[in-house]
Formats: structure tokens, C-alpha cells, sequence
């Protein structure tokens, strides 16, 4: 009965069903707000972590003291901050473009290719040269070899394996291992006062963070981000697999290696600053698609910078103050983490 | 939609061959032929998804590649076979991505209401809010189906709509495939493995094998005794039922 009310001309069909406009822009609503409601939950608790992370234990009698102690947390909550919208950000990017959430750029051997490039960076320039005694200089060279191997090597990877998760992941490993032998090699090879210098800008981490970039941190960040705009807002779409993304008109392979080129910039600036912590990615991406369940990257990707800046200062402050440094953070998160990860597995078995 | 000489080789080997056709407008096409034919290369082909070695696809008079993808997006939609999506997405979230080409990420007023007919044409109105991948075969394929009417083409090319689906699903996409093309003026192409599908519900049968075009015409012209049995290596039998040739084989 309902072909019979159709008229041939086909703009005509799009005037039929009149919805009630109340009940739409009810439905509409309801979600928007449920996510802006989770979103302030997630904000407070990072303001609480941070001014926890500035205030607990400090001396406000003595205001040298103070000074001191602000003047050595503000820049690591600075750095936490970086290293988890970097670390967040790049993992839902690439969680999307490779259509698989249980995978991480860490896991491709992403922050191994850096540690590999920076050590051979010095290995070859030596520790004498501008190269390695200017952090800002060593690090703009690090990136720009890091953007040149990583969008070589890991759009071939994804090209050659046709985006199949399984091979993609393989060779990740693989490589992973490899990066990490070379790296190996070369410092065995090196004179030991030459590793002495690389090794106290190689083992970045919480407590040792590398605070001489965080300027050029944010210049990169903003310029990778300024640069990927129009790309940034495909993701949506890209979400639905190369067909559908050709489908609704958009420069698939153009876009990928762009994005890809992003994903590792984010990831050698937040290894560089906080050494390789490689579950934190894969935690924060997930709890963040957990918690919103949706497919917007907006919200997906600042969800995970939250949870990542929550995990990051609440667990330094533990491992400061608690553990007084005698565990590092990287333990807890690699052991969470790797609990998180085999609960994803068993919990998703048919998504690899 | 004009085909010129299409070839497609892998590791030198042609499973597309020089084919040539023309896609009448308005009407339903079907891609028929034996497994390894071509048909969903050729689709592809013509749907900008793979990349053709050799040949032409002039289409709406300028060659497919002369066209912006994002304007090409809004005169022809390709659904595939394999569309697994590991987010969480609704069903009208899903149907809204058809609007992007429009759009972008911002929806209009009129893109909400576009949407809105798409979900009720398919009538997936009570699975709305529901997540894509909570959903039968059966009503995944018409939230893409829908989608694919948000998108509001005038061209719809459906890769094997009808696999994986049972009797009742599968004959229900075939009569939805008619009814894109009588009801909203759609040139519809699909590649189909069942012959009768092909024969009852299109106007033209392309009929394929081995990379080459084995016969293209009307229904009636390539729902021959001889004709299929040349392509499919099978012998047939072919009855009339409401006046269409339906076929027989075993």
C-alpha cells in the first residue's frame, strides 16, 4: 500500500515521511549531552589529578621550597599532558585507519624505529656534534628522519598487505624486533662514553622526562594538526572501510598516508619526551571508545587525552609519593596494561 | 554509462578483457556469469574501487577519471559485499554518512530529513538507535541500502546484494532493487549469482565468462537454453512464470 503513495519523481520521496521535529532533535540531544555530561566527569577528575599531583606533599610554609617544588612538577605535568594527547590521539587515528581497535602504533615498533633513529643519530654524528648536544636540534632531526623511514616503511607495509590486520601485525612485530637489534648493534659498537651521553636522552621516562622540548613539542603538535585538518575530518568516514570511504568521495590512499605521517610524528614526540610507555596508547584508546561508545573521533580522541592525562599524573603521583620511585610507572601501565589487552582479546575474539 | 575495452590483469594474467558495453539509463543491469568471470572486477572497475589497467568508463559523458571523487559521490553510490565496521555506529548514524559528500560532518536540516526518509523508505524506523553490528544480515544490508538513498545517486551499483541473505531477505533486496529503480528513477547495476534473481527482477542481463562479455541484451535475449549453457558449462531448461524466463538447472 505504501509503493502506491510513491510519485516516480524521486526528489519527491524525500518529502514523504514528515518526522516530528521535537522527537528528533530529543533523540539528538539525549546523546549529545550523556557524552558532554562524561566528558566534564573526565575534566574534573584531571584537575583534581593535576592540582593532587602540584600540591600533595609540598611544604607551603617554605616559600623557596615551594618554588622548588613547583618549579620541578610544573614542567612534568606539562610533559604528561603532551604525552597523553600525543600518545591518545595517534592511537585512535590509527586505530581507524587500520579498522581494528586492539592495535596500537606501539605495537607496529613505532617508538623502537625512533629510539633506533635517535641512537643512530648520534652514533653516526657523534656526541660531539650540534646534533646531539642541542635537544631542540636532535630532536627536529629525529622527527624529520622519523617522518621520512616511518611513511616509507609503514604505508609499503599497509599497501602490500592490502590493510589485513593479521600480516599488518606480523610484520609490525617482526620490525619491532629488528628496529630494536640495529639499535642493539650500534650501541655495542659505540664507544662507551658516547653511550653514556646517548643513554641520558635515550631512556626518557616519567620520572626522567625530557623537558628541554616541550616548546618545539607544541609547535610540532599544532603544525601536524594545522597541516591534517581537512584529513582529520575524513576520519569519521574512513571508520568505514576503504570501500565505503571511495564510495562517499574520498582520496582514500592520499588521506591514509597522510594520517600515517601524523600517527608518527605523535608518537616520536611523546617517545621523546616520555620514553616508550607502549600500553598507555592501547588502554586510553579503549577505555575512551568504551566509555562513549561512538564513532565520532572528536570525542573519541579528547576522551583519550583525558584518560590518558588521569592515568599518567594519578600514577606518577603514586609512584612518587607511594613508591617513592622505587617502581617506575612504566611497570604498572605495561602490566595493566597487558591485563587490559588480554581482557580485549577474550572479550572481542571474533574482531581480529 | 559507456564501458570501452576494460582489462584488468593480475601478475600479467587478463580477468578482465576487453570489454566493452553501455549501461542503459534508468533501467536495472544485472552482471551475471560463472565464478572467476570478471563480473565484480568489472564493478569495481566501474566503481572507481579498483584500478583498471586498459580502457574507458565514460560516465554521464566525462572519463570516470576526469571526475572530482566527491562529485562523483553524488551521482553514484557502490555498495560491496564485505562491509564490517568495528566502531560503534548506529543505524542512522550510518545512514547520515550518506549525506556526507554534501555535507562534510556538519548535517543541514534537510540533510536530517533526507535521512529520516531514507530510515522510513527501508523502514528500519525501530532499529534506529540500534548499534550496526547488533543487527541480522538481513538488516545490516538495508541500513546500507538505506545509506546508499540517503546518498541520493542516480546511479547504484550493488556487488552480490543478495549473499548471505536467505529466500525471504534476499527476495526482499531483489524487489528493493526494483523499486530504486521504478520508484525513484535509479540506473540500478548489480552482480548477481542466482539467475533468477537476474532474470526476474532486471531489464538487461550482462552475462560473463571467462573475462569477456558472453552475450549482453534483455532478459529475454540472454535467458536462452544455449546461451547459458555455453556459459555455465550446464544444461539448462527455461520456463516462463509470470512472463519471465526463469531457469532450471541441476
Amino acid at each position: 500500500m505504501r509503493a502506491s503513495s510513491y510519485v516516480l519523481n524521486k526528489k519527491r520521496i524525500f518529502t514523504l515521511y514528515p518526522q516530528l521535529e521535537e522527537e528528533r532533535a530529543e533523540r539528538k540531544t539525549g546523546s549529545r549531552a550523556d557524552i558532554r555530561t562524561k566528558l566534564m566527569i573526565l575534566s574534573i577528575l584531571v584537575l583534581l589529578a593535576a592540582a593532587a599531583y602540584l600540591t600533595v606533599g609540598v611544604h607551603f610554609e617554605n616559600q623557596r621550597l615551594m618554588n622548588y617544588a613547583f618549579s620541578l612538577r610544573t614542567p612534568k605535568l606539562i610533559v604528561m599532558a603532551i604525552a597523553a594527547f600525543a600518545i591518545g590521539g595517534a592511537s585512535i587515528v590509527f586505530q581507524s585507519i587500520i579498522n581494528n581497535t586492539i592495535v596500537t602504533p606501539c605495537l607496529l615498533g613505532m617508538n623502537s624505529l625512533y629510539t633506533l633513529i635517535h641512537t643512530a643519530v648520534v652514533f653516526f654524528a657523534g656526541s660531539g656534534s650540534i646534533l646531539a648536544v642541542n635537544a631542540n636540534l636532535a630532536f627536529a632531526a629525529d622527527l624529520i628522519l622519523m617522518s621520512v623511514a616511518a611513511t616509507f616503511i609503514y604505508s609499503y607495509l599497509f599497501r602490500k598487505t592490502n590493510h589485513n590486520v593479521l600480516y599488518v601485525l606480523l610484520v609490525g612485530t617482526v620490525l619491532s624486533s629488528f628496529f630494536g637489534s640495529l639499535q642493539g648493534t650500534m650501541i655495542r659498537v659505540m664507544d662507551p662514553n658516547e653511550y653514556d651521553s646517548l643513554l641520558a636522552t635515550l631512556v626518557a621516562s616519567l620520572s626522567n622526562i625530557n623537558g628541554e622540548i616541550i616548546t618545539v613539542s607544541l609547535l610540532v603538535l599544532a603544525g601536524v594538526i594545522f597541516l591534517l585538518r581537512k584529513e582529520l575530518a575524513l576520519l569519521d568516514v574512513i571508520t568505514l572501510g576503504k570501500n565505503q570511504a571511495i564510495n562517499l568521495g574520498v582520496d582514500y590512499d592520499r588521506t591514509i598516508r597522510r594520517l600515517l605521517w601524523g600517527v608518527t610524528i605523535c608518537i616520536a614526540v611523546a617517545t621523546a619526551m616520555v620514553g616508550p610507555i607502549s600500553f598507555l596508547g592501547l588502554i586510553i584508546a579503549n577505555l575512551s571508545r568504551q566509555l562513549f561508545k561512538t564513532y565520532r573521533h572528536s570525542v573519541l580522541i579528547t576522551g583519550a587525552t583525558l584518560f590518558g592525562m588521569v592515568l599518567l599524573m594519578g600514577g606518577q603521583l603514586i609512584v612518587e609519593h607511594i613508591f617513592v620511585y622505587s617502581v617506575p610507572i612504566s611497570v604498572f601501565i605495561t602490566v595493566g596494561g597487558g591485563l587490559y589487552f588480554l581482557y580485549l582479546l577474550l572479550k572481542g575474539r571474533k574482531s581480529i | 554509462m559507456n564501458i570501452r575495452k576494460l582489462t584488468k590483469r593480475y601478475d600479467g594474467k587478463a580477468v578482465v578483457d576487453g570489454v566493452s558495453f553501455t549501461i542503459p539509463k534508468g533501467k536495472v543491469t544485472s552482471l551475471i556469469g560463472p565464478n572467476g568471470a570478471g563480473k565484480s572486477t568489472v564493478m569495481g572497475m566501474i566503481s572507481r574501487l579498483i584500478a583498471r589497467d586498459e580502457g574507458m568508463v565514460d560516465f554521464e559523458g566525462k572519463e570516470m577519471k576526469q571526475w572530482k571523487s566527491r562529485e562523483l559521490s553524488k551521482r553514484l553510490a557502490i555498495l560491496t559485499q564485505h562491509n564490517n565496521v568495528q566502531m560503534k555506529l548506529t543505524v542512522r548514524e550510518l545512514v547520515a554518512f550518506g549525506r556526507f559528500p554534501y555535507s562534510g560532518n556538519r548535517l543541514t536540516a534537510e540533510d536530517e530529513g533526507i535521512i529520516d526518509n531514507a530510515i522510513s523508505y527501508m523502514e528500519l524506523e525501530e532499529f534506529e538507535q540500534r548499534f550496526i553490528d547488533e543487527l541480522s544480515g538481513g538488516q545490516r544490508q538495508r541500513a546500507y541500502i538505506a545509506m546508499v538513498i540517503a546518498q541520493d545517486t542516480d546511479y547504484v551499483l550493488l556487488d552480490e546484494p543478495t549473499n548471505n541473505l536467505d529466500i525471504y531477505h534476499a527476495s526482499n533486496m531483489m524487489k528493493m532493487a526494483r523499486r530504486l529503480c521504478d520508484e525513484l528513477g535509479k540506473t540500478v547495476i548489480l552482480v548477481l549469482h542466482e539467475l533468477n534473481y537476474a532474470a526476474f527482477y532486471s531489464d538487461y542481463i550482462c552475462a560473463f565468462a571467462n573475462g569477456r562479455i558472453e552475450k549482453f541484451g534483455t532478459v529475454k535475449e540472454v535467458m536462452q537454453k544455449d546461451v547459458l549453457g555455453k556459459i555455465y558449462n550446464v544444461d539448462f531448461e527455461i520456463m516462463e512464470i509470470q512472463g519471465k524466463p526463469l531457469s532450471i538447472y541441476y
